[in-house]
C-alpha cells in the first residue's frame, strides 16, 4: 500500500490508497457492529464501510479531497477492529491511516501549526536524546511538562478539554529506561537464545519500571536480551499523524541496526510498536531489498505472542494469589491477531484467576492522540470500557500496550475505581523470582 | 433540488443531528450491499419516533421529493438505493426494543432494531426469535419485513413473515396505519400486513412492529457433512426431507465457498471437498437424538466423505458463524461478487447444481454456490470484475440462462433477497405482464404519487429505472 506508481483519481500520487483495496469492500456491512465510532454516531460515513466508499469516490472523482474526508481520517480510531471483523480482507483502518498522509498533502496546516507538527515528527521523535532532554523538566516539574504540551497544542490539533485530560493522564515520571538499560542482560539458567528487545519511546520515556520487568523477565526464561541504544522511534506515531515519509527513514535505520545485531527475535513489549514493526515489510516495500525486510520480518514477536511460542519456563515462578481481567489492545488483537496468547500467560501464571470482562476487545478509546483530539467521544468509550472491567470485580485490570495503560489508569483514577492497570510483563515480573 | 428553507424545518423538526445534507453523508447513503448500484441522494434524515417520521414525510411531500426508507442498507436488491434522489429516511436510529411481552408471547420494537439485538433480548428471558439472516447482526427488523427476510433456520421455523403479527406504518399520504396485533387470529377486512411484507419499502414506511416468540428448543445437535460431488449433497438433502425428517438448519457450500470461508476464519474446513451440509436437528432432547441417526443414515447412504458432529454448542455456533460470513468471504477473490437468489422446489436440488456446473462452464466463469439447502434456496455467486464489462455480460447470460431452468421448474427468481432494482426483468418474466399491472395497481392504492421508493420492483417505463449495472451516480441533482 506504500506508493502508487499512476495517479489514482482525486488523490495526489505519493501515498495513495490502492484501488483494489477499496473495491475489495461488498459493502456488506459486517464491520459496521465492531466499529466505535459508529457506535458513537449511527453515522454512515463514521463506518469503515462509510469510509472505504469515501475514500472509494475520491478515487473514482466523484469527490475531492475534502475537509469531511479528513475529518474522516482523523475521526478514525485506526483501531482495526473493522479489519478483524471484515470477512472479505479489506483494511479500513490502513486505508484511512493512509489517508491522513494524503490530508497533510491536501488539506495543509496553517504555517505555524505545520512548522510544530514538523518539528515533533521529524525532529523530536525521529533523536532518542532529544526527547528525554525535553522530558527532563516534565519529570522535575510535571506541571511544566504540561506547559509544553500547551505550547505544542496547536500543532498536536488537541481538542477543547485535552488539558486537563493530559495532565491527569500522566504517570509519575521517572528517570528514562533507554540509557540505564544495560546493552546486553545475560540469560539466567540454561540458555534458549538471543534476542533483540525493541524499546519504544513511550516505554523508556513513561513507563521505564514495566520494560526493565520486561527484560528481567525474558532474561530469566532463559534468553540474553540485547537493547541498541541507538534504537529510534518505531515509527508509528508518523504513521497515524500521516508522515509517512519519516516513519520510512525510521524504519530503514531500526531496520539496519536489528538486521546487524544478530539476533534469533526482535520482541517488543509496546503493541503500537510491534504492529508498526510487522508493517515495515509492507512500508519499505521497494526501498530494500526483499530478503533483508522478509528476515526482520519474520523475527518480529510481540512478548506475549514470543514468549508463549518458545514455552514458558514456569519452574520457579511466585504465585500472584489475584483476580486478574484482560484488557486486548487494539494494535495487538486487530493490527497483530494475537488475542489467545496474552491470556495463554496469564492463566500459567499460579495462583491468577482470569475473569473475562464483555467486549475485551474493543477500543478503550485511547488511540494515539485521538484521545486528546476528541476528548469527549474517548470519555464515552472509555466509559463503556470501565462498565465492563467493573462487571468483572477483578483486583486487577492487565493490558499490553502503553496507549491503553494510559488512558485505562487515568480512568479507573477518575472513577475511583477498585483496580489497579497492569502491563501484562509487570504481572509476569511479580511472579518471576 | 432540496430548497434551503426545506432543510432548515427538517433541521426544526427534527434536531440537526438528524439531517444530512452535505454530499460526503449523502455520498454514502446511496448504496447497500448489491453491486454496482450507487446514486446520490439529496438529504438524509434519521427520525427517532414515528412524529419525525411524519413530519419528514410531509417536508418531503411539499418539496416532491421522493422518499426511500433505509434501514441498514444490507439489502442485495438494491432496494434502499435512492435511485431518484430525494431523500433517504434512515431508521436505524429508532431502535427501541418496547415490549417483551410473556403472556402473549410477542415482542414490539421500532423498526430500526437490530435482528440479533431482538434476538439476544428475547433469549435473555427464555424465548425464541427464529428468523436470523446471514446478516442478522446488522440487519434491521424493518428492513427484514419489507424482504420477508429467511435464514438458515428458515426450514424448521419459516421466514420473518410467519413471526410478523402487528405492523404500524405510515403511508405516503400522512396517514397512520396499524395492522394486525397480538391475537393470533385475525380475518377483519383484507390482510394489510401481510401485503405489506415484502412491499420493499414501496408502500409505507414501518415504524413499530410485534413479532411473535417461541420457546426455545430444548436441545439441538450439529451435523456437518462433507463431499467429493455437490450433487450428492444435493440428493442428500431432498433425501433428508422425504423421509420426513425437518431439520432447523440445512445449509450447503461449495468448494470455493470452503475455501474463501476457511480463509477467513481458520476453523479447518477441508479445503479439498467439493462440498459441505451443514445440518442442525433440534427440538425435544429424544426426538433429536433419533432425527440425528436417521440423518445419519441418509448421508452415509448418499456416500458422504466424511460426517462430524459438533461437540459442543460452541463449536456449533462458530460453524454456524462462519457459514453466515459466506458471501462476505466470497468477496475475498474478486472486487464484484454478483449473487442470485433461486429458489426452486427442493426435489429439483441436485439437478439445479448440475445446471450451475454447466452454466459455470459454457460461460467460462468462477462460480462459488452457497445457500439455503434445506429451503431450496441457492445463491450461485460469480465472482467477477465489474471494470470488465464483457465478463459482466457474461455473468448476466448465465444469470438468464439459469432463470430459464428455474422457472421452468417452478421455482422463483428471488426466495428472500427481493426484486428491488436488480430484478425488475425477472420478476416480469415470472409473473408476466398481467401480474406486473395488477401489482402497480396496488402501489398506486396505497402511493398514487408515486412517492415511496419509486422505481423498485417494477420500472415506471422511464429509462433511469432500468437496472443500473454501471458504476457512476445516475440521479442526482
Ligand atoms: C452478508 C449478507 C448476508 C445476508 N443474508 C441474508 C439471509 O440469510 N437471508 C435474507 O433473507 N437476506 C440476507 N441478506 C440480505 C439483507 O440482509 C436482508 O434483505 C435484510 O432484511 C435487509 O435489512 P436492512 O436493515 O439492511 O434493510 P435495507 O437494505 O436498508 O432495506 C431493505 C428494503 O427495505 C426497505 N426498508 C427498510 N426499512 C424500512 C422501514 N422501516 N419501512 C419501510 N421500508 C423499509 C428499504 O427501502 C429496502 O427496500 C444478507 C445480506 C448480506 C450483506
Ligand atoms: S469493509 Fe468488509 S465488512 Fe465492512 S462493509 Fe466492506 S466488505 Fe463488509
Ligand atoms: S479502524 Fe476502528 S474506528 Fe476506524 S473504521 Fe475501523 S473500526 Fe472504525
Amino acid at each position: 500500500m506504500s506508493r502508487t506508481k499512476e495517479k489514482l483519481g482525486n488523490f495526489t500520487q505519493l501515498d495513495a490508497p490502492k484501488y483494489e483495496d477499496v473495491l475489495q469492500c461488498m459493502r456488506c456491512g459486517f464491520c459496521l457492529p465492531t466499529c466505535p465510532t459508529f457506535a458513537l454516531t449511527g453515522r454512515e460515513r463514521s463506518s469503515p464501510r462509510g469510509r472505504v466508499a469515501l475514500a472509494r469516490a475520491v478515487a473514482e472523482q466523484k469527490l475531492e479531497f475534502t475537509d469531511a474526508v479528513k475529518q474522516e481520517a482523523f475521526f478514525c480510531l485506526d483501531c482495526r477492529a473493522c479489519t478483524t471483523a471484515c470477512p472479505s480482507g479489506v483494511r479500513a483502518g490502513e486505508v484511512m491511516e493512509i489517508c491522513r498522509s494524503q490530508s497533510h498533502q491536501q488539506v495543509p496546516l496553517g504555517h505555524v501549526g505545520n512548522s510544530f507538527r514538523k518539528f515533533i515528527l521529524q525532529r523530536m521523535l525521529p533523536d532518542p536524546e532529544l526527547m528525554e532532554r525535553s522530558m527532563l523538566p516534565a519529570r522535575l516539574y510535571q506541571r511544566l511538562g504540561i506547559q509544553w504540551l500547551v505550547r505544542h497544542s496547536k500543532a498536536l490539533k488537541l481538542g477543547p478539554a485535552w488539558m486537563e485530560k493530559a495532565e491527569g493522564m500522566l504517570p509519575e515520571l521517572k528517570a528514562p529506561l533507554r540509557p540505564q538499560l544495560p546493552v546486553i542482560t545475560e540469560a539466567v539458567g540454561e540458555k534458549r537464545g538471543r534476542i533483540g528487545f525493541f524499546l519504544g519511546c513511550v516505554m523508556t520515556l513513561m513507563y521505564p519500571d514495566v520494560s526493565r520487568q520486561t527484560v528481567r523477565v525474558l532474561a530469566y526464561q532463559g534468553f540474553d536480551v540485547v537493547t541498541p541504544r541507538a534504537t529510534k522511534c518505531c515509527g508509528a506515531p508518523h504513521l497515524s499523524e500521516g508522515d509517512r515519509q519519516t516513519a520510512r527513514e525510521l524504519a530503514l535505520f531500526n531496520l539496519d541496526l536489528f538486521l546487524q545485531a544478530d539476533v534469533d527475535y526482535i520482541v517488543t513489549d509496546c503493541a503500537g510498536c510491534g504492529a508498526a514493526l510487522k508493517e515495515y515489510e509492507e512500508l519499505l516495500d521497494g526501498e530494500t531489498e526483499h530478503e533483508r525486510l522478509a528476515s526482520f520480518r519474520a523475527k518480529v514477536r510481540d512478548v506475549s505472542e514470543f514468549l508463549t511460542e518458545v514455552g514458558l519456563r514456569t519452574g520457579g515462578l511466585k504465585p500472584v494469589q489475584k483476580s486478574v481481567t484482560y484488557h486486548e489492545p487494539c494494535h495487538l488483537c486487530h493490527a497483530q491477531s494475537i488475542s489467545r496468547q496474552p491470556r495463554d500467560l496469564i492463566q500459567q501464571i499460579p495462583g491468577v484467576e482470569l475473569r473475562e470482562m464483555e467486549e475485551a476487545s474493543w477500543c478503550c478509546g485511547s488511540a494515539a492522540t485521538w484521545g486528546l483530539k476528541f476528548s469527549e467521544e474517548s470519555r464515552q468509550v472509555l466509559d463503556r470500557k470501565l462498565d465492563n472491567v467493573r462487571k468483572t470485580e477483578a483486583e486487577i485490570l492487565v493490558t499490553a500496550n502503553p496507549g491503553c495503560q494510559l488512558q485505562l489508569a487515568w480512568g479507573v483514577r477518575e472513577r475511583d475505581l477498585p483496580v489497579q492497570v497492569l502491563h501484562i510483563m509487570e504481572l509476569l515480573g511479580e511472579a518471576t523470582p | 433540488m432540496i430548497s434551503k428553507t426545506a432543510i432548515e424545518q427538517l433541521i426544526e423538526k427534527l434536531g440537526a443531528e438528524n439531517v444530512a445534507s452535505e454530499k460526503e453523508d449523502l455520498l454514502v447513503l446511496g448504496y447497500d450491499s448489491t453491486p454496482g448500484i450507487h446514486c446520490l441522494p439529496e438529504v438524509a434524515v434519521y427520525p427517532t419516533s414515528r412524529e419525525g417520521v411524519l413530519a419528514a414525510m410531509e417536508i418531503a411531500g411539499r418539496e416532491g421529493l421522493p422518499i426511500v426508507p433505509r434501514g441498514s442498507g444490507t439489502g442485495l436488491s438494491g432496494g434502499s438505493v435512492p435511485v431518484k434522489g430525494g431523500m433517504v429516511l434512515c431508521l436505524n436510529r429508532m431502535n427501541r426494543i418496547l415490549e417483551i411481552d410473556e403472556e402473549n408471547l410477542t415482542a414490539t420494537c421500532e423498526a430500526g432494531v437490530i435482528t440479533l439485538d431482538l434476538f439476544n433480548a428475547t433469549a435473555a428471558r427464555g424465548l425464541f426469535y427464529p428468523p436470523d439472516p446471514g446478516s442478522q447482526k446488522i440487519s434491521t427488523l424493518g428492513g427484514n419485513v419489507m424482504e420477508d427476510a429467511g435464514g438458515l433456520r428458515g426450514l424448521k421455523y419459516g421466514v420473518t413473515r410467519d413471526y410478523v403479527m402487528a405492523l404500524q406504518c405510515v403511508l405516503p399520504d400522512g396517514s397512520l396505519l396499524t395492522t394486525g396485533g397480538k391475537s393470533v387470529k385475525d380475518v377483519a377486512g383484507y390482510a394489510f400486513k401481510d401485503l405489506l411484507v415484502g412491499s420493499e419499502g414501496t408502500l409505507g414506511i414501518i415504524t413499530e412492529i410485534t413479532v411473535k416468540l417461541i420457546p426455545p428448543p430444548q436441545a439441538k445437535r450439529t451435523i456437518l457433512a462433507y463431499f467429493d460431488d455437490i450433487r450428492a449433497a444435493g440428493e442428500a438433502v431432498s433425501k433428508i426431507i422425504a423421509a420426513k425428517i425437518i431439520p432447523s438448519t440445512m445449509e450447503i457450500m461449495d468448494k470455493a465457498t470452503i475455501n474463501c470461508v476457511e480463509d477467513y476464519v481458520k476453523i479447518g474446513l477441508p479445503r479439498q471437498m467439493a462440498a459441505l451440509l451443514l445440518i442442525e436437528v433440534d427440538g425435544h432432547p429424544a426426538m433429536v437424538e433419533e432425527d440425528a441417526q436417521k440423518v445419519d443414515l441418509i448421508l452415509r447412504q448418499v456416500k458422504a466423505a466424511q460426517i462430524h458432529i459438533a461437540k459442543d454448542a460452541e463449536e456449533a455456533g462458530k460453524l454456524a458463524a462462519a457459514r453466515r460470513t459466506a458471501l462476505s468471504a466470497l468477496a475475498r477473490v474478486s472486487p464484484t461478487t454478483l449473487l442470485e437468489d433461486a429458489t426452486v422446489p427442493r426435489s429439483m436440488l441436485a439437478e439445479t447444481f448440475a445446471e450451475i456446473e454447466r452454466l459455470t462452464a459454457k460461460y467460462k466463469l468462477t462460480v462459488g454456490t452457497f445457500g439455503h439447502a434445506g429451503d431450496g434456496n441457492l445463491h450461485p455467486t460469480v465472482l467477477c470484475d465489474e471494470r470488465n464489462a464483457e465478463e459482466m455480460q457474461r455473468a448476466h447470460a448465465f444469470y438468464d440462462d439459469l432463470y430459464d431452468k428455474v422457472l421452468a421448474w417452478g421455482g422463483t427468481v428471488s426466495g428472500e433477497h427481493g426484486i428491488g432494482l436488480a430484478k425488475k426483468e425477472y420478476l416480469a418474466r415470472q409473473i408476466g405482464a398481467g401480474g406486473v399491472k395488477v401489482m402497480k395497481r396496488i402501489k398506486n392504492a396505497f402511493d398514487p404519487k408515486g412517492m415511496l421508493n419509486p422505481g423498485k420492483i417494477f420500472s415506471d417505463d422511464d429509462p433511469s429505472t432500468q437496472s443500473q449495472v454501471e458504476e457512476g451516480f445516475c440521479v442526482s441533482h
